[in-house]
């Protein structure tokens, strides 16, 4: 059973033996962390605003990345002017619309006008 | 026209405040990292066991709180030194894990012993005798091994309770733990090492 006593003296020898370490570091050693210290306090001297874009420049890079994979993947954006699939569409809306019924008993008038208005066309031309 | 010269006499009165406000800023970072860089230079060379590596560690966490915490008050910069340390020794055991494991997988063993240091072997500088520094290296030596086999917690605990002498507060900030947690894990590491150091410790 450890007593409050010999936990204090392991606590007292530890601290005794790392102090001496700390003390005993050669000079080579010492001379790294001098190095170390002064980059570090060379970054506060090169606190410019330029430095401070560049440390945004690879968080802008992935941002420009996304936004060129997301206009790539989605493709042109949609216009007003109806693409090739649009006719079937209108067809059908036509076909179930309510005139849909007379324009087929007078299919034979429709198809009829409509080679008359080619023909006048020729006739102009 | 004595407008703008006004303007312009606040301007550098501004300006040369905020230089002297970084040298000043300077100074103070220079001091604490004088005071804290051997002390925290041992540490990690017992947690990670290899100088060039605690070196690397102890310069990567001086450049991260200079640029990122040292516009905190000077008394939150030992907790916050000491939680980047102690982040950086957590990723390099992560990062010696995975290697190792490689590694392994290769059929190639860990890394090799150090070479003949001449540096180390040098006279010892307080004049004591062979035999005594021989003594001194081998209790530390035995400590070091006790202290680097504890679980990560009760390693970080102990060490900066007992060797950079944090309170338990401060010592919770640099673990990112509560205070009950710093003080149940500093019990175990010091039952933990007297058992592993034996009874004449």
């Amino acid at each position: 059973m450890n007593t409050p006593a010999d936990d204090k003296r392991l606590e007292e020898n530890a601290k005794a033996l790392f102090d001496d370490s700390v003390a005993r570091l050669d000079a080579a050693t010492l001379s790294k962390l001098n190095q170390s210290r002064q980059v570090a306090v060379a970054e506060l001297a090169d606190d410019s605003p330029a430095r401070h874009w560049l440390r945004w420049m690879p968080a802008t890079g992935v941002a420009t990345a996304t936004l060129v994979a997301i206009v790539v993947l989605r493709g042109p954006a949609p216009t007003d002017v109806p693409i090739a699939s649009d006719p079937t569409i209108t067809d059908f809306e036509i076909l179930m619309g309510e005139d849909a019924l007379e324009m087929i008993e007078e299919l034979e008038f429709y198809s009829w006008i409509s080679i008359a208005d080619l023909e006048s066309a020729d006739n102009v031309g | 026209m004595n407008a703008g010269a006004g303007v312009f006499a606040v301007s550098c009165s501004r300006e040369q405040t905020t230089g002297a406000q970084a040298l000043q800023r300077e100074r103070q970072l220079n001091q604490f990292l004088a005071e804290v860089e051997r002390r925290a230079l041992r540490i990690a060379e017992i947690a990670v066991r290899d100088h060039d590596e605690a070196l690397d560690l102890v310069q990567n966490a001086m450049i991260k709180l200079a640029r990122n915490y040292v516009d905190r008050p000077s008394k939150e910069w030992t907790p916050l030194f000491y939680r980047i340390l102690q982040n950086g020794i957590r990723d390099w055991h992560r990062r010696q894990f995975v290697r190792n494991k490689v590694m392994v997988f290769f059929g190639r063993g860990s890394r090799a012993e150090p070479d003949y240091d001449p540096i180390a072997a040098a006279p010892d500088p307080a004049g004591r005798t062979p035999d005594e520094t021989l003594q001194a290296g081998q209790a530390i030596d035995k400590l070091e091994l006790a202290i680097g086999n504890l679980p990560t917690r009760q390693r970080e605990a102990f060490m900066l309770r007992m060797f950079e002498g944090l309170d338990v507060a401060s010592t919770a900030t640099a673990m990112g733990c509560s205070q009950g947690s710093v003080k149940t894990h500093y019990s175990r590491a010091v039952h933990t090492l007297r058992e592993a150091l034996g009874e004449h410790w």
